[in-house]
């Protein structure tokens, strides 16, 4: 399901020379509109004002239904599609409300298409659930004619264990609010989990917040959300029918569910399982859950089951905290699954201090770190670990056959959008898991791939706003900029002849001396400041030269595990190592919460998704900063006139989409760089670095091939995964035209010639 | 004996001269264009390729700015 029609709504609409749409003749503007917060355009985009009194209503409605495109400050814009819709309805809204909402929010009549959309994508989604009860799968539905429907079909017959007997119908036994009720009163009884016992308290703040509002906003919009929330609780109380079906079956059931049009919502109803022993773990009463993080949660268990999804939070904002809550709530075996050794030891540390969870507990299975899994309850290991197809040592084996025969409680997917579908494919056949929690800062969306985990996972259960967050101080405020080192002429020379390897030129562009001289000066400027700096460069040549010249310790993929931890223990604790090189093996997963100083030296074409994850390195919030100020710096350094500035618009949108803004600043505005003792001053200097890159043997280029790109070693994981993918190229393959366009606007092109 | 030659002055910085010095050696413009080559800012370029010198320059930037594909060769 596309949004054709509303393509086809565009057309109809005329278009003004600067491409603006004209929605006059199809929707109508109400009388009142000032004090209603949305206009929807026929596209199905979705604008915000987020100064409107009724904002937070109608933010909390818009990130169930659809999805973000754009959060600046004053007005956001979302966008309707199939896959949000989907979402919508599996978190509980029905189509008739979602509709009805939507009307009363909007400024203006609901343009021509967007109901049809709404209902063609939401009739046929979330009526069927794939239930896990007592180690049997039941296909269960509310709606007998979709049962009956899918009973009918000959694909599903044979998936049915027993067709003859067909479908058992049976009264619910407890009504849904009752059974969220009855979830809460047990948790907020066990105080150790205070995130549930939170639960009525902000509810009741929610209450408040109501009231408050009520006198500014139009009847209607507050009374009808009262209602919803109402709508929900009654449905309990109808009649829900089942079949029961063959295990082996259920991916042919999947697939033929999807081509009926009613894809299956997998749940996993925890409470009731009595087959499958609890892990007996919960929360550390030191664990306080932020408001998003609960919100999150919340999504997750709506109706006292768990439901497969996918959380997006920024890097640093407590992802982990969300996996090990959602761990301890569902309190069966888990497995977490992350993309390198170190994030391996990072999830066993988070586990530790959040949860009630002992070192015999918590099982490492990784190259480096192989613990006996046969009493533990959480097991953490790396994609790559699970989906190895050679050969492997007896003990890992073993631990293999272990976790085949074990039937998971939950599945934590960490970093998730660095799987590629193939992968995943794999682990699922591996691993049987109730339920999947994919966890992940950049979920960027336009390619096929992302599109595949939402059917592989689920849908996307809840998205944070960055600037929010950042705003309550719960990440870093980061102040952006981008630095603009113009080439040398020698360099730029170079870099026009084009005679030398696509290698080079990207050598040419990272080690632009006037931008070894800014980093230099920046790294001198904010050590001072006792500031921790990390940097990024790409390319292992420059990066070892970088760190060398400057003598500076680095990372980058050939670094063994244990120096690793020495390197970034030092930089956590010796006041004396305040800055690393890395390459991009720390891109994701690297948890290094003491730096707030980040220099980007060279990075890897335009993927806005290394900018992000880049930024989150420094995004976790710093301990004793003030929120209005900026405490944390982000720096890109571009080599002026090449094709890095280029790059550097695509893999910003991301962030600016985030409603981050860059500032640009070029060396002549730093102050004092002159006076600073700099490498590189005098032109014999620089000329001999040219020489050097050139001169730079096959041998060098190849070992930097192998560094970068392939090769093996599960060290390396996290560079490779994503580059495997491809996920990086095709993502700003596909913003291509767009931003082309964008930046062609008619009125700049007026203005430049 | 004195010879005397019409031509434009250009001042640009030092990287964009770079960049018409390659115009030059590669011929872009089917011919040598770039009279004398004065210091590190300064060029003294035949008047004819001002137009043709702009557009390229255009394009450049263009490319480099923008359009990601034909700089990815």
């Amino acid at each position: 399901m596309t949004l054709h029609n509303n393509e086809d709504g565009d057309q109809k609409t005329s278009k003004d020379q600067y491409g603006a749409f004209d929605y006059r003749p199809h929707i109508k503007l109400k009388d009142d509109h000032t004090s209603r917060p949305l206009w929807i355009a026929a596209n199905g985009h979705i604008f915000l004002e987020s100064f409107s009194p009724v904002y937070k209503h109608a933010k909390d409605f818009l990130i169930t239904i659809a999805e973000p495109v754009c959060r600046p400050e004053h007005i956001h814009e979302y966008k309707l599609t199939a896959y949000s819709l989907y979402a919508a309805v599996s978190v509980g809204l029905q189509t008739h409300d979602i509709i009805e909402y939507l009307t009363r929010l909007c400024k203006t009549s609901l343009p021509p298409g967007i109901c049809e959309f709404i209902q063609n994508c939401t009739l046929s989604y979330g009526k069927v659930k794939l239930v896990l009860k007592k180690n049997r799968y039941y296909v269960e539905s509310d709606f007998p004619d979709v049962i009956q429907k899918l009973v009918k079909e000959p694909r599903i017959q044979e998936c049915m264990i027993s067709p003859s007997e067909g479908v058992v119908s049976t009264e619910k036994q407890k009504s849904r609010d009752i059974m969220f009720t009855s979830h809460q009163a047990q948790m907020a009884g066990s105080t150790e989990d205070p995130a549930n016992a939170q639960k009525p308290e902000s509810e009741q703040a929610n209450g408040e917040t109501k009231d408050k509002d009520k006198d500014a906003v139009p009847e209607d919009i507050t009374s009808f959300y009262d209602k919803v929330e109402e709508e929900e609780e009654e449905e309990g109380n109808m009649k829900t029918l089942s079949f029961e079906v063959n295990q082996d079956k259920i991916e042919t059931l999947q697939k033929t569910c999807i081509v009926l049009d009613f894809p299956l919502l997998a749940e996993y109803d925890f409470k009731n399982d009595t087959i499958n022993e609890d892990i007996k773990i919960d929360l550390k009463p030191s664990a306080v859950l932020r408001p998003y993080q609960e919100k999150s949660l919340r999504k997750m268990f709506g109706n006292g089951r768990a439901r497969s999804g996918i959380i997006v939070l920024p890097c640093g904002a407590g992802k982990s905290l969300v996996g090990v809550t959602a761990c301890c709530t569902v309190n069966k075996k888990a497995l977490v699954l992350c993309n390198s050794g170190v994030s391996v030891e990072q999830w066993k540390q988070q586990f530790k201090m959040w949860s009630t969870a002992t070192d015999d507990m918590i099982c490492r299975f990784t190259s480096d770190a192989k613990d006996k899994p046969f009493n533990a309850g959480i097991l953490v290991t790396t994609y790559a670990m699970i989906s190895h197809n050679q050969k492997r040592a007896y003990e890992a084996e073993q631990t293999m056959n272990w976790l085949k025969e074990q039937e998971w409680g939950i599945m934590v997917l960490d970093e998730v959008h660095t799987i590629p579908a193939k992968m995943f494919r794999r682990v699922l056949t591996i691993v049987q898991a109730h339920c999947k929690l994919g966890l992940t800062a950049t979920l960027v969306r336009e390619d096929d791939k992302i599109a595949d985990l939402n059917f592989l996972i689920g849908p996307k259960l809840y998205e944070a706003n960055w600037l929010e967050l950042q705003k309550e101080g719960f990440i870093a405020k980061v102040q952006c900029a981008e630095v603009w080192c113009p080439m040398t002429p020698e360099f730029y020379r170079e870099y026009l002849m084009g005679k030398v390897s696509d290698q080079k030129i990207k050598l040419l562009c990272a080690m632009n001396p006037n931008k070894f001289r800014t980093c230099e000066f920046l790294i001198k400027y904010h050590e001072n400041r006792s500031d921790k700096i990390i940097v990024f460069i790409d390319e292992v040549f420059a990066l070892i030269h970088y760190a060398k010249t400057m003598q500076k310790p680095y990372i980058c993929g050939k670094t063994g595990q244990k120096e690793r931890m020495t390197i970034i223990q030092n930089f956590k604790l010796n006041p004396k190592v305040n800055t690393i090189f890395f390459s991009r093996v720390a891109d994701t997963s690297f948890d290094i919460p003491e730096a707030n100083v980040l220099i980007e030296i060279s990075s890897q074409g335009g993927s806005r998704r290394q900018e992000a994850q880049r930024l989150g390195r420094i995004l976790r919030a710093k301990k004793g900063a003030i929120a209005e100020n900026f405490n944390a710096f982000f720096y890109a350094l571009l080599s002026q006139d090449s094709r890095e500035m280029g790059y550097s618009r695509k893999r910003q949108s991301f962030l600016i989409n985030q409603g981050y803004a860059y500032q640009v600043i070029t060396p002549a505005q730093m102050v004092g760089m002159d006076e600073e003792q700099l490498h590189y001053s005098t032109k014999e200097e620089k000329v001999h670095l040219l020489e050097q890159i050139l001169a730079a043997s096959e041998a060098d280029m190849y070992e930097e091939g192998v560094l970068g790109e392939r090769g093996a070693g599960s060290q390396r994981k996290a560079g490779n995964i994503s580059s495997l993918s491809g996920a990086d190229d095709s993502i700003y393959g596909e913003k291509r035209k767009g931003s082309k366009k964008d930046h062609q606007h008619y009125l700049f092109k007026k203005f430049r010639s | 004996m004195v010879n005397v030659m019409k031509g434009i002055l250009i001042k640009c910085d030092p990287v964009m001269k770079q960049f018409l010095l390659h115009l030059d050696e590669t011929m872009k413009l089917g011919s040598k264009f770039v009279l004398v080559d004065l210091d590190e800012c300064h060029l003294f370029v035949q008047p004819e390729v001002y137009n043709s010198l702009k557009n390229l320059i255009d394009e450049q930037y263009e490319k480099v700015y923008y359009n990601q594909k034909s700089s990815l060769e």
